[in-house]
């Protein structure tokens, strides 16, 4: 997927662009408004990864150019603003999702994946993963067209991994991910191991390979293969 | 005591006082002048006694004319002094005795001395007295009256622009951004005070504004190197194999960074409540929140055993969805992080109320623990769960109790 990052904070921009470089993107960045305005008006891209305070703009400037010009771009808002106003502005304009910072790289790549899966495969919203099948409108899960019944939280887990396939997650991005922001996160690290204790050996079960690595313990990887 | 009070009884005292000593020295004067003015008609009447005799070398006839009455006395030998005083006047038409004024003098009749006595009714003279003094009395009565009226009416209305800005003073509230607005007054001090109000009004409001600002706009700034410092970890994550004691390294740098997200994140939520500027209100459905609330715990209710009780009832209000939810969230898991091993908890919603008790050793000072950055023994928060909540509820104006008893800890919120 072609991926393009606007994020005037420079360490910021190279770490998501070293993130999602590799794997199976193309990434390009902008640093200010008037750059960012310039390459999507030239090129497209399955997804724009979008910072709302911008030198010399606004973010949600380029949502509406994007829009006027009925490109369909998949739009992401990165804000430090959490503000349900700028949310909903966001949103209303077009944008598909939005994201508060601080985040987790792991979080907005399996945002960025979701918006650029919903864009791709219009109608059939199914994703493949070797012999994992998932229904995404259903969301039933097949290892080897065997049904897998997993929990809400299990099923939730395996997408992220998946939407970050090689690489190491910490467990704070897992807790986020899982239980939200506001809730205490250390709390909850003795929960993601049964949590993927029970997603491995749900999928062996069912004949399937256990992707799942523990990472030196701060975290797991999802080995793709 | 009010001003007007206070004034209007030390000018009625000062008044009354002044009035009394001017009547008793109006009295006095009034009543030498006119006893003066009566011993010189009985100087006169004595003259004419006088004259008679000289002329006459006899006593003149005794005859009473209109309050006046003369007595001769032979004496003898003796000699009698010549004195005005005070006595009673036998009124021969009426029974009564009237107040009177008396010379006494002597007259020497044919080698005989007699001694002449003239009385005259004062009655006239009281009469006057009586009069001059009802006037005196009712000039007091009606000159306090019209002050005390003209006071009160005057002052009032002097008085008005001052009450006007009390009244703004007392309404004043930094947190409805009050306004204090211009009270014109043609009188100097009332201006000068309103000025001054005025001014002390926005310098205050200005000063609070920046304290606020200044705390959003850390809080704020603060996003985005913790955003810079979180992305790096994740990067730094996937560059190489890593030790066991580097990886704990890491570990504890990811949670103390979560736990500063956190807290800037708590603050500038705290911050944009107090400003008012969290108002994107919607229909949210408190049953929903609050059943996403305990799943979302399941695993630390799991853990720990704990019983958990629910009867959840519908309601709906107007809110702002992410604060209710932060709400129920920070209450929850309150009560289960201050639970023990196989304790209860027991949720309760009806269109009313909300609450969530839980078992817990001890028992806390309420004031206490909504305090910013006051934490329990042993607690890993961040110390500002319960003074978020105490200030949702009051943006909503919902009232926040906790109650304990028997080892159960009861925080509710009514709606």
């Amino acid at each position: 997927m072609k991926i393009l990052i606007v994020e005037d904070e420079t360490g910021l921009r190279d770490s998501i662009e070293a993130y999602f470089t590799g794997s199976d993107s193309i990434c390009e960045t902008a640093k200010d408004f008037t750059s960012a305005l310039a390459k999507v008006s030239v090129y497209r891209y399955d997804c724009v990864v979008l910072d709302l305070t911008l030198p010399h703009g606004n973010g949600l400037d380029i949502v509406k150019h994007l829009k006027g010009n009925g490109h369909n771009d998949g739009v992401l808002i990165i804000s430090a603003k959490n503000s349900l106003s700028d949310r909903l502005t966001g949103l209303d304009l077009g944008a598909d999702d939005y994201l508060t910072k601080p985040f987790h790289l792991s979080e907005l790549k399996s945002r960025v994946t979701a918006i650029v899966r919903r864009r791709t495969f219009n109608g059939n919203n199914n994703l493949k993963f070797n012999e994992i099948d998932i229904d995404l409108d259903a969301k039933a899960v097949k290892v080897k067209d065997v049904v897998v019944k997993f929990t809400r939280k299990e099923y939730s887990l395996l997408l992220y991994f998946i939407a970050n396939k090689g690489k190491v997650v910490s467990k704070s991005a897992i807790a986020e991910h899982l239980w939200g922001d506001s809730i205490d996160i250390a709390d909850n690290f003795d929960f993601i191991y049964s949590h993927i204790k029970n997603i491995r050996k749900k999928m062996v079960e069912a004949g399937g390979n256990d992707y799942i690595q523990a990472a030196y313990g701060m975290g797991y990887k999802f080995a793709g293969v | 005591m009010k001003l007007l009070t206070k004034y209007n009884r030390v000018n009625i005292a000062v008044t009354v006082v002044i009035m009394l000593v001017t009547g008793i020295i109006y009295y006095y004067t009034i009543s030498h002048i006119l006893t003066g003015q009566i011993d010189k008609d009985l100087e006169l009447e004595e003259n004419e006694v006088f004259s008679y005799v000289t002329k006459n070398h006899r006593l003149p006839d005794v005859y009473e004319s209109n309050h006046q009455q003369i007595v001769f006395m032979p004496l003898g030998n003796k000699q009698v002094e010549r004195r005005f005083l005070d006595t009673t006047y036998h009124d021969s038409d009426e029974k009564d005795l009237e107040a009177g004024r008396a010379l006494i003098s002597s007259v020497k009749v044919s080698g005989q001395n007699y001694r002449i006595l003239v009385t005259q009714s004062k009655v006239e003279t009281e009469d006057l007295i009586q009069i001059i003094f009802l006037i005196t009395i009712g000039v007091i009565v009606s000159l306090l009256v019209i002050l005390i009226i003209l006071n009160r009416v005057i002052l009032k209305s002097i008085w008005k622009p001052f009450y006007k800005v009390l009244f703004q003073l007392k309404e004043f509230s930094l947190v409805n951004n009050g306004v204090i607005s211009n009270t014109p007054s043609t009188i100097d001090e009332f201006t000068e005070l309103d000025q001054a109000v005025i001014s002390m009004a926005d310098r205050v409001k200005n000063d609070y504004q920046n304290l606020k600002a200044f705390t959003e706009n850390a809080s704020h700034e603060l996003m985005t190197p913790i955003s810079v410092i979180n992305s790096k970890l994740d990067t730094l994550v996937q560059t190489d194999e890593f030790t066991d004691k580097q990886s704990n390294l890491l570990n504890d740098i990811y949670g103390t960074v979560t736990r500063l997200t956190r807290l800037n994140k708590s603050m500038l939520l705290l911050a944009k409540i107090e400003n008012g500027l969290i108002q994107d209100n919607q229909l949210v459905d408190v049953k929903d929140v609050v059943k996403e609330c305990i799943y979302q715990h399941e695993e630390m209710v799991q853990q720990l055993g704990i019983t958990l009780k629910t009867t959840l009832g519908d309601k709906q209000l107007q809110a702002n969805k992410s604060l209710i939810e932060i709400l129920v969230n920070n209450l929850l898991s309150n009560a289960i992080r201050h639970n023990h091993q196989d304790g209860e908890l027991s949720v309760y919603l009806d269109s009313e109320k909300l609450i969530i008790s839980n078992t817990g050793e001890g028992s806390f000072d309420f004031g206490q623990v909504l305090k910013r950055f006051h934490k329990s023994d042993g607690s890993e928060g961040i110390g500002l769960g319960l003074t978020l909540c105490k200030q949702i509820c009051d943006s909503h104006g919902f009232k926040l109790n906790y109650e304990h008893n028997d080892k159960k800890h009861a925080f509710s919120v009514r709606f």
